[in-house]
């Protein structure tokens, strides 16, 4: 009987046979699996090119209702530039997601899309990473001459411009001039008389909200907290955006006078879990006197759909009693910005240079789009500025810009918008919310702690 | 007697017999182990690459200076300082309690009313299955959309809730704007959703219990609810401890409710320990610290799990031999 020897020659033969099938196909598997895996690779410099190339834009949705403003914009560049397709991919419209999302995307070497629509507040930290092309690289001086001073400066980090302004934005104060008039009141010029007025609206039943605005612990309350907060004189950081210069006792002062507006009643509670979308509906569900947004609301309000069509009427905001007038309002928009994998640089200007040229400009401005251009020349245009109530008060409008030139500035905002939150839904006092805030701007720059 | 008795027969345990268990069998056996390792390796490899290396990463990640560029993680030193910054952080602190509380309150309620179900589905002899798909249906939508249903219900403007409350002339909660509001309600919504799967793993332990048991309890004449407490109970203890130990697993991980829901607000107040390292990786872009957070909320998990199935053990183990 035989003991521990193999079986049959033949059997283990075809075993063996097996075995190397198996491995040599797991081998080839993974080699292609591999050789699958994108590489990043640097942008090419330009190449004029003749050749049909498709680029990819990616953007959020610039307004809540009506036309596609970038769909326009893509067929106008596609008729200028026949060889170049563009093809949208729409982004989140929360600014912290499209943010995360493209800052993901990028540093995992993607190389779509090629262009994107960014938030004015991204220079600092996607310069700084190396999430976008330095444009003033590849684009003369005269390109970035033809922008409205400041917005290019807004646009740069360390010496290099990142961004191309595409179009503005900025805090407006939209209330309803019919409740207005019937209530025999003049439009509000100090804050104190905005709250006054409101509470009394909402008292007499004449609306079911006084203001709204944007109070939710995102971006979009830093916007809203740096209008307040400057209308008291403060500044966030220093001018070489190294150090806080946060005053705690105009932030204390600024964050009680934001939970008055809802302990009076001036503001809804619910104005704490409001971004646009939400304090836009309320207003042109005709549910709401008064109203802080941006540019676009003007548009919205007075398109179908809206139950306050002809109703509105816009001024630049309020500021504190004793404080010169009229009130602050936070700089916004957006730039367009080259991801630095793209594969077609030479396109990716050509679009940039078109969006940034009169025609897109112009169109942009007009209605039904109603957007504040970025181009000199198409903004002091007077044809342009009579187009819409809020261009004509552009000039009257004081600016301010976040403090968005560093690097750490997600955890700036952070720092302003989850504290300020906090004391507007009472959670915290207003004082306790103030030190919180100077503190947690502090460990941001000190680029320690969470 | 004589001498040469028969000696009793003995199983003969013939060379041939014995065989078997040396030599042939355990070639083939060796060659059998290595043809499955080699098929299972691409798929083993994938895996490996897909969980193994991106946890591998993450622990190198939390003990690195991390800068991260367009063409990916810089790694600029080793260090511990990520660790001490998670450790000392208040808001890391508040995650901790919030996410440990959140865990507690709602796996309790979960496991409550997951058994009452399971009970109950149990005695349906018609319509178990019809009852059953229906109870599977929050479980089965993906929580980012039922969240932002949730969202709808919980509006403060044009809410269902709201609506209900001016029925009713209980004035206009802001459910998700008050921070221990915005817990209730977020408690509530993953009641709703993952009761059914406590439900399912409840009943699947009920229908084996062996039902000599209950019959004996019935002549003893035992009430209904002494009958539960001495004999349901007890014997489900395995299975709920595996309905308890996955839930713990994931409600600790919770980040796609208070995501959509409340954004981790008002203030601070709802974020949850994955929220927080959300924010700290991919807003702060400081994957160091975020790392850290990550890799500290692991243990955290590795930690209970391990008390909890300490304190199981005994139950799990004879329960799961058919003792």
């Amino acid at each position: 009987m035989n003991q521990g020897t193999p079986t049959a020659p033949t059997r283990h033969g075809r075993l063996r046979r097996v075995q190397a099938v198996v491995l040599a196909s797991a081998a080839a598997a993974l080699s292609l699996g591999a050789l699958a895996a994108p590489s990043a690779s640097a942008a090419r410099l330009p190449n004029s090119s003749s050749a049909k190339t498709s680029i990819e834009w990616w953007a959020s949705p610039i307004s809540t209702s009506g036309p596609d403003l970038r769909k326009y914009l893509i067929t106008a560049f596609e008729k200028a530039y026949p060889n170049i397709t563009v093809n949208l991919v729409s982004a989140p419209n929360n600014t912290d997601t499209n943010e995360a999302d493209l800052e993901t995307t990028i540093s995992g070497g993607a190389t779509t899309p090629d262009v994107f629509m960014g938030d004015v507040i991204w220079p600092g930290t996607f310069g700084a990473h190396g999430f976008a092309v330095p444009l003033s690289k590849y684009l003369p001086k005269s390109f970035f001459n033809q922008f409205a001073p400041g917005l290019v400066a807004g646009a740069s980090y360390n010496g290099q411009v990142y961004g191309a302004p595409f179009f503005q934005d900025q805090g407006f104060l939209y209330y309803r001039k019919d409740l207005l008039t019937a209530a025999h009141m003049a439009v509000p010029k100090t804050w104190q008389q905005l709250e006054t007025d409101a509470a009394a609206l909402v008292k007499a039943g004449k609306v079911k909200y006084g203001f709204v605005w944007e109070g939710d612990s995102y971006e979009g309350g830093t916007c809203d907290f740096m209008e307040y907060y400057a209308d008291t004189g403060g500044q966030v950081l220093n001018s070489s955006d190294t150090a806080s210069v946060l005053n705690v006792a105009d932030v204390t002062k600024v964050l009680t006078f934001m939970r008055g507006l809802v302990t009076s009643g001036a503001s809804p509670a619910a104005v704490d879990t409001f971004q646009e979308p939400q304090a836009m509906t309320a207003f042109q569900d005709g549910q709401a006197a008064f109203l802080r947004n941006w540019d676009y609301a003007y548009g919205v309000a007075n398109s179908k759909g809206s139950d306050v069509i002809g109703k509105v009427g816009v001024v630049p905001l309020p500021t504190f009693a004793g404080q010169p007038e009229p009130g602050y309002s936070n700089i916004g928009g957006w730039n367009l910005y080259i991801n630095p994998h793209s594969k077609n640089l030479q396109a990716d200007l050509d679009f940039i240079k078109f969006i940034s040229g009169t025609q897109a400009q112009t169109i942009e401005a007009k209605p039904p789009f109603s957007e504040i251009p970025t181009n000199e020349a198409v903004r002091s245009n007077p044809s342009i500025k009579a187009l819409n109530a809020p261009f004509a008060i552009l000039s009257q409008t004081k600016l301010v810009p976040r403090p968005a030139q560093t690097p750490d500035y997600a955890k700036i905002s952070e720092a302003i918008y989850t504290n300020m939150n906090a004391a507007l839904a009472g959670s915290a006092s207003p004082s306790s919310a103030a030190s919180a805030m100077a503190s947690g701007i502090k460990t941001a720059l000190s680029s320690s702690g969470l | 007697m004589a001498s040469t008795e028969v000696a009793p027969q003995a199983p003969v345990a013939s060379p041939a017999a014995k065989a078997p268990l040396v030599g042939k069998p355990d070639l083939i056996q060796r060659h059998l182990a290595r043809l499955g390792w080699m098929f299972t390796a691409p798929a083993l490899i994938f895996i490996g690459l897909v969980t193994l290396f991106p946890i591998a990463f993450a622990i190198v990640l939390s003990f690195e200076h991390v800068n991260v560029t367009a063409n990916g993680f810089q790694l600029q030193g080793a260090t511990l300082s990520n660790y001490h910054t998670v450790l000392t952080a208040g808001l890391w602190h508040h995650a901790l309690w919030f996410t440990t509380y959140y865990t507690v309150i709602s796996v309790i309620i979960e496991v409550a009313l997951g058994t009452m179900f399971a009970l109950v589905l149990e005695r349906l002899t018609r319509f178990r299955g019809p009852m059953m798909a229906i109870l599977l249906i929050p479980w089965s939508l993906i929580t980012v959309i039922s969240a932002e249903l949730w969202g709808y219900i919980y509006n403060a403007t044009y809410g269902v809730l709201d609506d209900l409350s001016h029925i009713f002339g209980t004035g206009e909660p802001v459910v998700l704007g008050t921070p221990l509001a915005a817990t209730v309600a977020l408690i509530f919504a993953d009641v709703w959703k993952t009761t059914p799967f406590v439900t399912i793993i409840v009943l699947a332990g009920l229908v084996m219990l062996p039902q000599e048991l209950y019959e004996a309890s019935e002549v003893d004449g035992a009430s209904g609810w002494k009958t539960f407490w001495s004999i349901t109970l007890p014997l489900l203890r395995p299975t709920l401890g595996i309905a308890v130990l996955f839930r713990i697993l994931q409600a600790f991980g919770i980040f796609d409710l208070p995501y959509v829901l409340t954004g981790g607000g008002p203030g601070n107040s709802t974020t949850s320990l994955a929220i927080l390292g959300y924010n700290t990786l991919f807003l702060d872009l400081d994957f160091g610290p975020g790392a850290a957070v990550a890799t500290t909320t692991a243990l955290i998990i590795l930690l209970m799990c391990v008390i909890f199935l300490r304190v199981f053990k005994a139950q799990v183990g004879k329960e799961a031999v058919g003792a």
